[in-house]
């Protein structure tokens, strides 16, 4: 009988082992260079000017500032619309219905929030910059200013851009059904409103650019920090009129993303224009207040939710408006589609109806921020869930069991025709009970409440649409990769996908030297190079992994089918699919004294082809692409598409102790349940959730963009926009659930985007838990001190 | 604040010794510490997140103590012997808790690394044996936007009990 090797199991040393960074040695020792930390010859230095009022007319005088030493330029909005046209979208609202966004990398006439860059300052160094900017003339002519989102849909209230004839930018409606009328046939109604502060990315490392145009090679060689360095290399040659492949663009290692370095800033652009006419390498370094500038959420959600008699959930209307800032051409605004598609979370409801509308107002614009608005079906739903509970007198734990979708109904499509594609929730809740014994925290509750103490248990249940594929923009649920091995038998993987810290290219090494059967040290990875690297989609919607690992899976396959068809040879074995590659040796399976060394292998392909191998095509090089197979972007009977291919989903369990003399919410126990499938390398996933977790805190308690009346930002640094610290998160209780995803090859789902948004609303549904013998009830997070005693002084009012 | 001399304008020599070199660079007077480390001398570990003190990303040790090189100025540093995370590591090998944060997988953009590594350092130096607690509230001056800190917290614990192993077997 012939034994055949399975390719399988022949060759997975590496995958799901917590390997630690192939590259981590560097990093501890200081020795990643980021954007900021290259230096090109004769680069000079852009210092911007930015508004100081919220909405006003401008004219700008750079006389004085152009005749400073060292001053090479001052440019306006005017003097660089002689030069470029618009930003190009990220993605677009004009095909849905919104408005068309023309939004230009300076302003010509108009600045629409305070900090705005209204002028740039380019200087043979950054001093000579700073100084030269301090003289630019800004002449304003003040128009009344909007800060808030219902106040900009007034009749009368001032319009950021006159040509749209009101302030929304776009609005739409996710999900079917009848959501008429819900009292008069419902066993009973919630209704609420549920409000989120303006939050920020703010990335430990602001935003740095470089660009430097060749007069030479009349190329554009683009720095920076960027998550997406082949949809920027398209974005930047509309811009500037040039040919796809006379723009170079290289993503350094960055430091922390999560969504605010997709592309679309106009400083991105910025600095390609004034290369372009100075000929000389323009960098641009962002200063905190800057990142601050760039916001997420502040939302207001207005729901009602009916039930039956069994405390199940028969339908929820809900009204979404999002304060978006002013606009931007990152795509910031699908936040609110996508918030909207991720309602009613993993939850069997049959009538649902969210209408989200975008509204522009005279803040810092919106920024994409993880998890890209999906926490707004985790916050909403969780908050009806809990409340459905205090009426019927249920359980909380028990009235999710009796709504949320059941293992044997997947695949399920969700009201807003989303189609879950695995999942089993009731596990989760399961493995969150071996951690937490929920009976008897619910006595020491009760004891807690006996002796005046507030002590608060919430639960959180996310899923979270990732995988994303957008169409008409440049958000693709697929990606290529190329792997590559030499003479030497050393590997090297190309893609296209990029790595802000999450570890992924070590997994993909993991991925590819297994299927390989070669040492991890044998494999290189290279990235964020779009003259190097095959077309990728880069690094947005959890996708790393997912088509980024994928495609490498691929490519591996092919180039390890190669190898066994000339190891076959050369051992003298009658099939190719009896040779397995593993621990650096191509072997036939079952005798292991019949072995070559990977490396002899491929050494002999290239070096004596035409004896061991005459048949074979010599190479030792594959490209594959890998797309996600459920994407469907032709609309059904109700006009529903389905953009994202996966659905990871988690349950969190917190314990918090509110001091209401105080208002402090202190976070006791955080049981963290996760499922997005098969994990390449278990630590990096978790640290994907426990980062996403404690964004998760500061979402919910802490961090809040504050702006005064008068526009300007109050938050401005980390003395006034708050991340918790080490010593204001507790240890994390943490479990994995794996229920493989159906549609990838390696079971995966994303992993990216977990942990924020069932933080969120374990957290605020822990609050009100514990205020609920007060009859009190927090509606806005994040939950600071003033709003937790606002709830409680004013029940009974 | 003494001895550095004006070579031109605003621009000083200052005079530094960096990751154990005895180096001299053109620095703006203007500059902070950081500014001058990564401008004028072209080391770049240390990193800056906030120029404001409040992030840790700009954290060297100079003249023994760790300092946010953010909150001084260059040239009161004037004949200083600064240490970075670059030259944290004797020899080129990595300290017990650089070692560690590597294998706690205690990091993810790396941008805090400084500011972590040398306050867990400092930690060790004093208190071999932290609690958890300890090492929450010594790493609180520095922000970590990617971990959730957990897996930093157990890189200093694996650190401490490296160094221990290593001092009862001296």
């Amino acid at each position: 009988m012939t034994v055949q090797a399975d390719p399988r199991s022949e060759a997975r040393a590496f995958t799901g082992q917590s390997l630690r960074r192939h590259d981590g040695d560097d990093y501890v020792a200081g020795r990643i260079a980021y954007t900021d930390d290259l230096t090109l010859p004769g680069t000079t230095h852009v210092v911007l000017v930015r508004s100081e009022v919220p909405h006003a007319r401008i004219s700008v005088d750079t006389d004085v500032a152009l005749a400073r030493p060292g001053v090479l330029m001052v440019a306006t909005g005017r003097d660089l619309a002689e030069h470029v046209g618009p930003i190009p979208n990220a993605m677009d609202p004009a095909p849905t219905g919104g408005q068309a966004l023309e939004l230009r990398v300076l302003p010509n006439d108009k600045v629409v929030y305070v900090g705005q860059p209204l002028a740039a300052v380019v200087a043979e160094t950054m001093q000579d910059a700073l100084e030269a900017a301090a003289l630019v003339k800004v002449s304003y002519e003040p128009l009344p200013h909007v800060l808030e989102a219902e106040d900009a849909l007034a009749d009368d209230a001032p319009l950021l851009y006159e040509s749209w004839g009101s302030n929304v930018m776009l609005a739409g409606t996710a999900g079917h059904g009848d959501v008429e009328d819900l009292d008069t046939r419902s066993a009973g109604v919630v209704r609420g409103t549920l409000r989120t502060g303006r939050g920020a990315p703010a990335p430990m490392e602001p935003r740095v650019y470089v660009a430097d145009w060749s007069t030479r090679s009349r190329r554009l060689t683009w720095y920076g920090t960027t998550q997406a360095p082949h949809p920027l290399r398209h974005s930047i040659a509309q811009f500037l009129g040039l040919r796809e492949r006379d723009v170079h663009v290289v993503a350094p290692p960055v430091g922390g993303s999560f969504g605010f370095k997709n592309f679309g800033h106009p400083e991105e652009y910025l600095v390609c224009v004034l290369s372009r006419l100075l000929g000389r390498p323009v960098k641009w370094v962002e200063d905190r207040a800057s990142t601050l500038r760039y916001g997420a959420r502040d939302s207001r959600i207005h729901y009602t939710a009916s039930f039956d008699a069994d405390g199940r959930v028969t339908a929820v209307s809900c009204d979404l408006l999002a304060n978006h800032g002013a606009a931007s051409a990152t795509g910031a605004f699908g936040m609110a589609f996508a918030g909207s598609l991720a309602m009613p979370s993993g939850y069997d409801v049959a009538h649902f109806r969210c209408d989200w509308r975008v509204v522009v107002t005279n803040k810092g614009p919106w920024s994409p921020l993880r998890p890209f608005g999906k926490e707004a079906g985790a916050l909403l739903m969780e908050t009806v869930m809990d409340a459905v509970a205090r009426e019927t007198g249920l359980d909380p734990l028990e009235v999710r069991r009796r709504n949320w979708v059941k293992a044997d109904q997947f695949p399920f499509v969700t009201a807003t025709g989303l189609e879950l594609d695995s999942g089993d929730y009731e596990g989760l809740l399961d493995k969150a009970l071996t951690v937490l014994d929920y009976e008897n925290v619910r006595r020491e509750q009760e004891l807690a409440r006996q002796e005046g103490r507030y002590i608060g248990i919430g639960i959180g249940f996310e899923v979270l649409p990732e995988g994303a594929d957008i169409p008409g923009a440049l958000i693709g649920a697929s990606d290529i990769s190329t792997v590559r091995m030499d003479p030497s038998g050393d590997v090297t993987v190309l893609t296209g996908v990029t790595s802000p810290g999450n570890g992924n290219d070590t997994a993909i090494i993991q991925i590819v030297a297994d299927r390989l059967g070669v040492p991890m040290d044998a494999v290189s990875i290279v990235q964020g190079d779009t003259d190097l690297c095959p077309f990728g989609f880069g690094n947005v919607s959890s996708r790393g992994i997912l088509t980024g690992g994928g495609s490498a899976a691929l490519a591996a396959e092919d180039v390890a089918a190669k190898l066994r068809g000339v190891a076959a040879g050369m051992l003298g074995c009658e099939s190719p699919d009896r040779i397995v590659l593993h621990d650096g040796l191509a072997s036939v399976v079952g005798e292991p004294e019949r072995a070559l060394p990977v490396a002899a292998v491929a050494h002999a392909l290239y070096t004596v082809g035409y004896i061991v191998a005459p048949d074979v095509e010599p190479t030792l090089e594959a490209t594959r692409t890998f797309k996600m197979g459920n994407i469907r972007h032709h609309a059904d009977e109700e006009g529903r598409i389905m953009p994202f291919s996966t659905f990871s989903n988690g349950i969190y369990l917190s314990v918090v102790e509110v001091d209401i003399e105080t208002g402090i919410v202190d976070l006791k126990r955080h049981v963290m349940v996760h499922d997005c499938g098969v994990m390449i390398n278990p630590r990096f996933v978790t640290g994907q959730f426990t980062g996403g977790v404690v964004q998760g805190i500061g979402a919910a308690l802490t961090e809040e963009v504050l702006h005064a009346g008068d526009g300007s930002q109050a938050s401005s640094g980390f003395k006034t926009y708050l991340l918790p610290r080490a010593n204001d998160v507790p240890a994390f209780e943490i479990q994995h659930q794996v229920t493989p995803s159906p549609f990838t090859p390696l079971g995966t789902k994303g992993a990216g985007e977990g942990g924020v948004a069932c933080t969120m609303a374990s957290l605020l549904n822990a609050v009100n838990d514990a205020l609920s013998p007060l009859g009190a009830k927090v509606e806005e997070l994040p939950a600071v001190p003033h709003r937790v005693l606002e709830a409680i002084r004013g029940v009974g009012r | 604040m003494t001895g550095t001399e004006p070579v031109e304008g605003t621009t000083i020599r200052l005079n530094l010794t960096v990751d154990g070199q005895d180096r001299s660079a053109a620095v703006d007077s203007r500059s902070l510490l950081v500014e001058a480390l990564r401008d004028g001398f072209g080391v770049t570990a240390p990193k800056v997140g906030c120029a404001t003190g409040d992030c840790g990303a700009c954290t060297s040790r100079v003249d023994g103590l760790i300092t946010k090189t953010c909150m001084r100025l260059a040239v009161s540093a004037e004949g200083s012997q600064v240490v970075t995370t670059q030259g944290l590591a004797e020899d080129g090998e990595l300290s017990f808790v650089q070692e560690a944060f590597w294998s706690e997988q205690a990091f993810q953009c790396g941008y805090c690394l400084p500011g972590m590594i040398f306050a867990a350092t400092e930690l060790l130096a004093r208190d071999p044996d932290p609690t958890d607690d300890d090492i929450r509230w010594a790493l609180s001056g520095n922000l970590c936007r990617c971990t959730g800190y957990e897996a930093i917290v157990a890189a200093v614990r694996t650190a401490a009990a490296r160094q221990r192993e290593h001092l009862q077997r001296d």
